[in-house]
């Protein structure tokens, strides 16, 4: 959503009045603030989930105790907490895309692709990605073939939901971090492939 | 908002971003001590939900956060609006704000992100894997996490994925029940569409289903 100026001030003026009343009450301490925003802004994201993915694409064990309790193996990791709580891996095959999306609000699992970009909170996104999937997908360059089966998730519930994207050909030869590099955030939401070790 | 029409592109100019102004993730921050901190009352999400449809859809993402931040606030009397209209006016004539440090509640606060609590094992469920199902045909009257567009079709159980508290008020009130994946044919969500079918899948609570 765009905002003028004025408005985007207000805003700004009622976060910074709202926290300045906790502060002055003795019920809040600033630097708790900046410590979350701080874990948020530099410790939660993609990477995370591309560690999980990458591991899941080596070693065979661990993508099945993924698929069994995603919270529990993705935890392995180090990973975990709030909207992580109980995680769903939803894996790509050669015949099967898995999309995802939050048509309610904008469930996301933060503690594997940190906080989600804007198009992921945008009305445009939560109403047409369940009713017009290849469209929404075209429009992030994504053209799957007629015959793939494609899968959205709503995540309606507190269950939050992660998509192993298929590992690229021609990766045989890479360690488990080039692998990592090459899992784009938009992958692991199913609006992306993996990158190709060539690209 | 499953299904509608109107809103135009999802990839615009500065989509991709994450947060802009960094007042959003302040707010974000701000919520989650409330919340954990049990300052205010009523779950954000629903609280989101009663702003006026059209504010609401005018409203940006973490504004909304903000408005529902404040509500929780007032309704458990931790603040009141007066407070919050006095600092807005002192912020706005340069006066700073308050500052106060606590490295061992920041240090707190943190670790607090990293619990989780995963749904119980459901023990007694209702409905298998495999089960045919119906979404009732509903109009709750607040908070409810079962959209619109599946209203009234009829889908299949994939998997039982455990239980947690009914979020629904009024009429639909309930205790801890069952929460099914269960998968829907496009068709039977949009009719039919030039792009072939899809299945869409949601996690639906036992009483949101009937048998089909």
């Amino acid at each position: 959503m765009s905002h003028d100026h004025d408005h985007d001030d207000e805003l700004a003026l009622r976060a910074a009045a709202l926290e300045a009343v906790l502060v002055e009450k003795g019920l809040l301490s600033t630097d708790q603030i900046d410590a979350i925003v701080e874990r948020y802004e530099q410790d939660l994201g993609p990477r995370n989930g591309a560690r999980v993915v990458a591991r899941a694409w080596v070693d065979a064990d661990y993508r099945a105790r993924l698929r069994a309790d995603g919270a529990a193996a993705i935890r392995e990791l180090g990973y975990g907490g709030f909207e992580g709580d109980t995680m769903v891996v939803v894996e790509n095959t050669p015949g099967v895309h898995n999309v995802v999306v939050c048509t309610l609000c904008s469930c996301y699992p933060w503690p594997v692709l940190g906080l989600p970009p804007s198009w992921y909170k945008s009305p445009a996104y939560r109403a047409r990605v369940v009713a017009e999937p290849r469209a929404v997908l075209r429009e992030f360059g994504l053209e799957l073939p007629a015959e793939t089966e494609i899968r959205v998730w709503d995540s309606t519930s507190e269950v939050r939901y992660l998509v192993v994207p298929e590992r690229p050909e021609r990766t045989e030869n890479l360690t488990e971090d080039e692998l990592a590099a090459l899992v784009t955030r938009d992958s692991m939401i199913g609006t992306g492939l993996a990158a190709r070790p060539d690209a | 908002m499953g299904g509608m029409h109107g809103f135009g592109a999802v990839v615009t100019a500065g989509s991709d971003r994450v947060a802009g102004d960094p007042w959003e993730l302040r707010v974000f921050a701000l919520s989650t001590r409330v919340g954990i901190e049990g300052l205010g009352e009523g779950s954000g999400r629903a609280i989101r939900e009663k702003m006026q449809p059209a504010a609401y859809l005018g409203a940006g993402y973490y504004e909304r956060w903000l408005w529902s931040t404040e509500r929780r606030l007032l309704r458990r009397g931790t603040v009141t609006a007066d407070e919050i209209d006095a600092w807005v006016e002192r912020l706005r004539a340069g006066e700073q704000a308050p500052r106060r440090d606590d490295p061992d509640a920041a240090r707190a606060a943190v670790a607090a992100t990293g619990r989780a609590k995963p749904l119980a094992p459901a023990e007694t469920p209702r409905f298998a894997p495999g089960d045919h199902v119906r979404v009732r045909r509903m109009r709750p009257p607040g908070h409810t996490r079962c959209p619109r567009y599946v209203r009234g079709a009829a889908g299949v159980v994939q998997a039982v994925r455990g239980l947690d508290a009914f979020p629904d008020i009024g009429p639909y009130e309930g205790p801890d029940e069952a929460v099914y994946s269960v998968a829907f044919d496009s068709g039977d969500l949009f009719g039919p569409s030039g792009e072939g079918p899809w299945t869409v899948s949601l996690d639906l609570f036992e009483s949101y289903l009937e048998p089909a």
